[in-house]
């Protein structure tokens, strides 16, 4: 096989487009994050207007590809009068933002509804604020499985934006495959590019692995061992999805 | 520009051919991905040590690329290895292959639960290995993952959408096909999206009652 020489040349472009991609993939995760938090706060609260909306939303969402809402917001939106014509960049973090958002919903949700009511009900006879409740009891719980899964999801926004492309936004694959139209050597381009986009997977799940580890639950787990394991084999795990979890062992299905 | 019904109405037999594209990649790269997810589970379960890590890394790899530049690759990377597949088949095996990794680790999820008690009944029982496996083992898998599995076919009939990159005629490159030659995007877009979306809402529902049908009475 060959090696990455007479590729020489448009390795800066190849650098380019990379960066592009990682901007793209970060405005997206930190807007699905957005999206998502406010879709799935609805789908979990009582009030039922509320709750449909998020839900149809979401179903909406779901139903149809990243590519073809891309395709849809791009070329057909501004054939609507008094739509706006979205440049290619904007309209390609929005879609991801929004299609992510709407798979992220239902992790906040059920990370919301794991956390038992119970505690809730204990907080109201303690007499602290709901506010505070929520974020000082609730939400330290809940973040505790919902990081780990937006973390899988982020991942897959990270790749989703591959998609980007094809609306004539210079990303990593955009210039693949202009490189590879120009020098004809398909192997060497595209394994540079599956090298590229594997390190983007891997440090988007290690920037959630960090974000998971400085979660207050991580850290009380981190201070007392959960029963049943030495705290010898507490220390030499390394603190996954799973692990931290173990602390809470209510949680799971609601 | 606005809506309009007299061309929407002589692109929808264009849509619905790929419509129809889009079914049948879905049923031919599903079953890939069901049969070859099992395969490769199940090698991992029982095979020598070498054949575990070259899976393991194989199916981390696969999750770890978009499927674009898997199909960028085979379609373009193929020819230069004297092979030279039509696109349809290149897109099916494709993403065959990228949701059999994916399945691949909801079997091996579920043969991680089978309890070990359920080995050593086969053991006890003296249960011919091909029998435990058939008749004891996969059985309780396919049962507690049908829900999961089902998901993941659902999910590859929406990245059909995905071939339009290698021109496979599925529903979204007729739209874009549709599009091009008359220059009115709306109508082909919108329609092809709330084709996409009307199609998969009975999905939901299908899902839901497989799954009681399955897990009724199982393990």
């Amino acid at each position: 096989m060959s090696t990455v020489d007479g590729l020489g040349p448009y390795l800066p472009r190849l650098a380019d487009g990379l960066l592009t991609t990682c901007e793209i993939a970060a405005a997206s995760i930190a807007g699905a994050a957005v999206v998502a938090a406010l879709l799935g706060v609805l789908r979990a609260s009582r009030n039922t207007p509320a709750r449909a909306a998020s839900c149809g939303a979401v179903e909406f969402l779901r139903g149809t590809s990243v590519l073809v809402q891309l395709f849809w917001v791009y070329y057909a939106l501004p054939s609507i009068q008094g739509a706006p014509r979205l440049p290619a960049t904007l309209a390609a973090v929005l879609v991801l933002s929004l299609n992510g958002g709407a798979y992220g919903a239902e992790i906040v949700r059920s990370g919301l509804l794991a956390v038992p009511r119970g505690q809730l009900d204990a907080c109201h006879t303690l007499g602290l604020p709901r506010r505070v409740a929520l974020t000082r009891v609730v939400l330290p719980q809940a973040l505790g499985q919902i990081v780990p899964a937006f973390g899988s999801l982020a991942v897959d926004l990270a790749k989703w934006t591959s998609v980007v492309s094809f609306v004539s936004v210079q990303d990593l694959l955009y210039w693949g495959n202009t490189v590879r139209v120009a020098t004809n050597r398909t192997v060497p381009v595209y394994l540079l590019l599956a090298a590229c986009y594997l390190a983007l997977s891997g440090a988007v799940a290690l920037v959630f692995r960090a974000v998971e580890y400085a979660l207050p639950v991580s850290r009380a787990r981190r201070r007392s061992p959960p029963p049943g394991r030495s705290p010898s084999a507490g220390r030499s795990r390394s603190p996954g999805p799973v692990a931290s979890r173990r602390l809470l062992p209510w949680q799971g299905r609601p | 520009m606005s809506w309009n019904w007299g061309y929407a109405g002589q692109i929808m037999p264009t849509l619905l051919r790929g419509v129809g594209q889009t079914f049948l990649i879905t049923a031919v790269s599903g079953t890939i991905a069901l049969l070859g997810g099992l395969l490769i589970a199940v090698a991992r379960w029982t095979g020598p040590r070498a054949v575990r890590v070259a899976l393991r890394l194989l199916v981390e790899m696969t999750r770890g690329v978009p499927i674009l530049v898997l199909l960028f690759f085979a379609f373009y990377g193929l020819p230069s290895a004297g092979l030279r597949p039509s696109a349809f088949l290149t897109g099916v095996a494709v993403l065959g292959c990228v949701y059999a990794a994916y399945c691949s680790e909801v079997y091996r999820g579920g043969l991680a639960s089978v309890p070990r008690t359920a080995w050593d009944a086969a053991a006890a029982l003296g249960l011919p290995t091909r029998v435990t496996w058939s008749r004891v083992v996969l059985p309780t898998v396919l049962r507690a993952n049908v829900g999961a599995l089902a998901n993941y076919i659902v999910i590859l009939y929406k990245q059909t959408a995905l071939l339009f990159a290698i021109g496979v005629p599925v529903l979204l490159t007729n739209a874009q096909v549709a599009g091009y030659e008359s220059f009115r995007y709306l109508e082909p877009f919108t329609l092809a999206g709330l084709l996409y979306l009307l199609l998969n809402l009975p999905s939901v529902w299908i899902i839901r009652r497989i799954e009681r049908r399955v897990t009724r009475g199982g393990f």
